[in-house]
């Protein structure tokens, strides 16, 4: 009698074993699952092999005006602000804009494709477009 | 800065390639070409907005004279 309830309560038993882990696994699904974990998972793995994600708006701004106060053609250094036009504000022609823009390109490494870089004409707009950049740093 | 129109472009690209290429110069040549590259475009500034085939002829003789100064033998120019 006692062998009968043993192996009862191990036929009870393992069934129960093996359906845990099912239904862990159903659980840890994304349907299942609050949305908010799977991509902090997701993201751990790539982040382990990149470096910090590093620019801020400011420090972009930062760079950029420098850059431009150091530009010789820019008639009028107090104008420089985070909003400036380059041919309004600033007094540069459509060339110094390209020359500018490939400064900014130097600045932060990486290449503006000709399209994207004639569409740059004030600093907000290139600070824009810099922290839309994955790989400007 | 208003809409560029097509030639417009074309000269500002012409003008970043020129200055792409200039990084491959050694350091101290630099601002020369730099300088020369835009001498060359000053010139021909006076030339109205309409005047297609100015414009392109240009281009092109930017285009050549591009490709000649791109040659690795050129280090320096004056």
């Amino acid at each position: 009698m006692l062998r009968s309830a043993i192996v009862r309560s191990l036929r009870a038993s393992v069934p129960r074993a093996v359906r845990t882990p099912a239904s862990f696994q159903i659980r840890s699904s994304p349907i299942a699952r609050p949305a908010q974990f799977t991509p902090r998972f997701a993201y751990q793995g790539v982040r382990l092999y990149s470096a910090p994600a590093g620019l801020n708006k400011e420090e972009a701004e930062g760079r950029i005006v420098n850059l431009l106060k150091n530009f010789d053609k820019v008639n009028d250094a107090s104008k420089i602000n985070g909003t400036s036009h380059f041919s309004n504000d600033l007094g540069l022609d459509s060339l110094d804009t390209v020359e500018v823009v490939m400064a900014i390109e130097e600045e932060f490494s990486i290449e503006i494709p000709d399209k994207e870089a004639d569409a740059i004409h004030s600093i907000d707009k290139a600070v824009e477009y810099i922290l839309a950049q994955p790989d400007a740093h | 800065m208003a809409r560029l129109s097509g030639l417009q472009r074309d000269v500002l690209s012409l003008y970043r390639k020129c200055l792409r290429e200039i990084r491959k110069k050694p350091v101290e040549s630099r601002d020369n070409f730099k300088a020369y590259t835009r001498a060359e475009f000053q010139k021909n500034i006076f030339i109205g907005k309409k005047d297609f085939t100015a414009i392109e002829y240009f281009l092109r003789k930017g285009q050549r004279q591009l490709e000649m100064y791109s040659s690795p033998g050129i280090r320096n120019i004056r």
